[in-house]
């Protein structure tokens, strides 16, 4: 029993940190309808910031977090000015949006390998490696850490998004754009709040994946799970990418206790093959034409 | 208040407007009939800055920008053809997104408070998802939204379409009710008949060319704008 209780906490640690990623996924594609593949880009330079703001900038584990977080909005929002923008000001199709963010992930882990090097890196360690003790279930420190600053990250998300104006303008605007302009709101400024915040989540999870892993140019890969999790809980919602997360960490965990670890990417993209053929919209998801 | 000299709005290859002209006096009903693809939307959307056009466009005395959310910002809403309501929001955060460039709160609670008065069915239902309204909510919907904005001038696009007869008659009473609030209205109609009987000044758009302007009186009684638009035969 106790040490089931352990895995599902380890299935909701790992979970976690797949929805602060797959929430970018799914912001960006509900107001743009297409997947931004270069997130996994982002994610590994938050990471990198979060290592290089621990060990030559000696900053606070939290002020390193911070920096990670804006240090990768930041990186977003030049991304979207560079690899996007000028294809939405020609109105070019999904597909165009979705080979840049391709072109995109790839400069980016190329730069990476080319400036830093492509050498594993390990964060310095910050916490004792002794386990939390309730009772006689054992805690990892980082797995409670990553779940709690997940959920505090992802709960200052919805709060944006439920109860302040620009986040009921981002959901007026992920039904109908072209409303939303009629009612004075301007889309590129929707568009700069959805990656700096999608970016912003992801330094977290970039720089929470360096210190449990390690870090490399990539890393950025893990991001194919995220993308998985976004899928099964339905592209474009929020709560549909925090569930499909959620469950994922948890299938993925029980299969590498069932024994069957390396099965776990197999039974993650069976799963994405079977979600688009059973259900193309997943548990939540909003019924599109096309899913770019 | 409004004046469009001289608008040509091309779509690729299609000159869907052709040096299209007309004048907007403060505190009227301005129609603009036309049959379907007359290209009576495509000049409300150049006055609200959703497509590009040639042309000159003042508010004011002043050359209204080009860019939508400006447009809306200097006290023009469109309240557009289909409605464009937020399906996925509640009657209430749609109202809401269109106060979204106000922010004198005290003033948007009244405004609040107005179009619940006006409509009170908006009222009832303001909990609701607005994709669960019927065709006459949401059009109202629409119209309340878009005097959520505060604007001066309101550019009503086909707020008939797709109603039964009583809800149009409903629609139409409103449209004064709005008018007596000392709004502007430019709108834009196929129901020419209708649109004709509440309006002070209308203009009739032919393949994107001004073909007859005048007041609404004396439009309703021209001979040619009856048999084309008023399904009345002279003969």
């Amino acid at each position: 029993m106790s040490s089931f209780l352990q895995q599902v906490i380890n299935g909701l640690s790992i979970g976690s940190v797949y929805a602060l990623m797959a929430v970018g996924y799914s912001l960006v594609y509900s107001i743009m309808n297409f997947s931004n593949f270069a997130h996994g880009g982002v994610i590994m330079l938050g990471a990198y910031i979060g290592l290089y703001a621990l060990s030559l900038l000696s900053l606070p584990f939290v002020a390193a977090l911070v920096v990670a977080a804006f240090g990768a909005g930041l990186i977003a929002v030049v991304l979207e000015k560079i690899a996007y923008s000028p294809l939405r000001r020609r109105n070019a199709p999904g597909l165009y949006f979705i080979i840049s963010a391709m072109g995109a992930s790839i400069f980016l882990e190329n730069f990476v390998v080319a400036t830093i090097g492509p050498t594993f890196r390990t964060y310095p360690q910050i916490f004792d490696s002794k386990p939390f003790m309730i009772g006689d279930i054992a805690l990892g420190r980082i797995d409670v850490l990553m779940f709690v600053i997940s959920a505090i990250s992802l709960g200052i998300l919805m709060f944006i998004i439920e109860k302040t104006k620009v986040g009921l303008a981002i959901r007026a605007t992920s039904y109908s754009a072209k409303g939303s302009a009629f009612m004075g709101v301007n889309v590129d400024w929707i568009i700069f709040v959805i990656f700096i915040l999608g970016g912003m989540l992801a330094g977290v999870a970039g720089m929470l994946f360096g210190m449990r892993y390690t870090v490399y140019p990539q890393i950025g890969i893990i991001t194919n799970k995220s993308f998985i999790a976004a899928v099964f809980g339905g592209l474009g919602s929020l709560p549909g990418a925090v569930v499909g997360s959620i469950l994922l960490g948890l299938i993925e965990t029980f299969a590498s206790v069932a024994g069957y670890s390396t099965y776990r990417d197999l039974i993650a993209f069976a799963l994405l093959i079977l979600i688009l053929v059973v259900r193309p919209t997943g548990l939540m998801g909003k019924a599109t034409e096309d899913k770019a | 208040m409004l004046k469009v000299e001289d608008l040509n709005v091309y779509y690729g290859g299609i000159h869907a407007l052709r040096g299209v002209s007309i004048d907007v006096e403060q505190g009227q009903i301005v129609t603009i009939i036309g049959s379907n693809g007359a290209g009576k939307s495509s000049l409300l959307n150049a006055i609200s800055g959703m497509i590009k056009y040639n042309g000159l466009i003042e508010y004011e005395n002043k050359t209204l920008p080009h860019h939508a959310h400006k447009v809306v910002k200097s006290g023009i809403c469109q309240v557009p053809e289909g409605r464009v309501i937020f399906a996925n929001l509640t009657v209430h955060e749609n109202l809401k997104m269109g106060a979204y460039l106000r922010n004198d709160l005290k003033k948007i609670q009244e405004d609040f408070e107005r179009v619940y008065e006006l409509f009170p069915r908006l009222k009832e239902r303001e909990k609701q998802i607005a994709g669960t309204l019927s065709g006459g909510e949401q059009q109202m919907l629409a119209m309340g939204r878009g005097l959520m904005s505060a604007p001066e001038l309101i550019l009503l696009d086909e707020p008939s379409l797709g109603l039964a007869p009583l809800l149009i008659n409903t629609i139409f009473e409103i449209i004064l009710e709005i008018k007596a609030m000392g709004k502007t209205i430019l709108l834009v109609e196929q129901n020419a008949f209708k649109a004709l009987s509440i309006a002070d000044k209308a203009y009739v758009l032919e393949q994107g060319q001004i073909t007859a302007q005048g007041s609404a009186s004396e439009l309703l009684k021209d001979e040619t704008i009856q048999e084309a638009y008023l399904g009345k035969k002279n003969k």
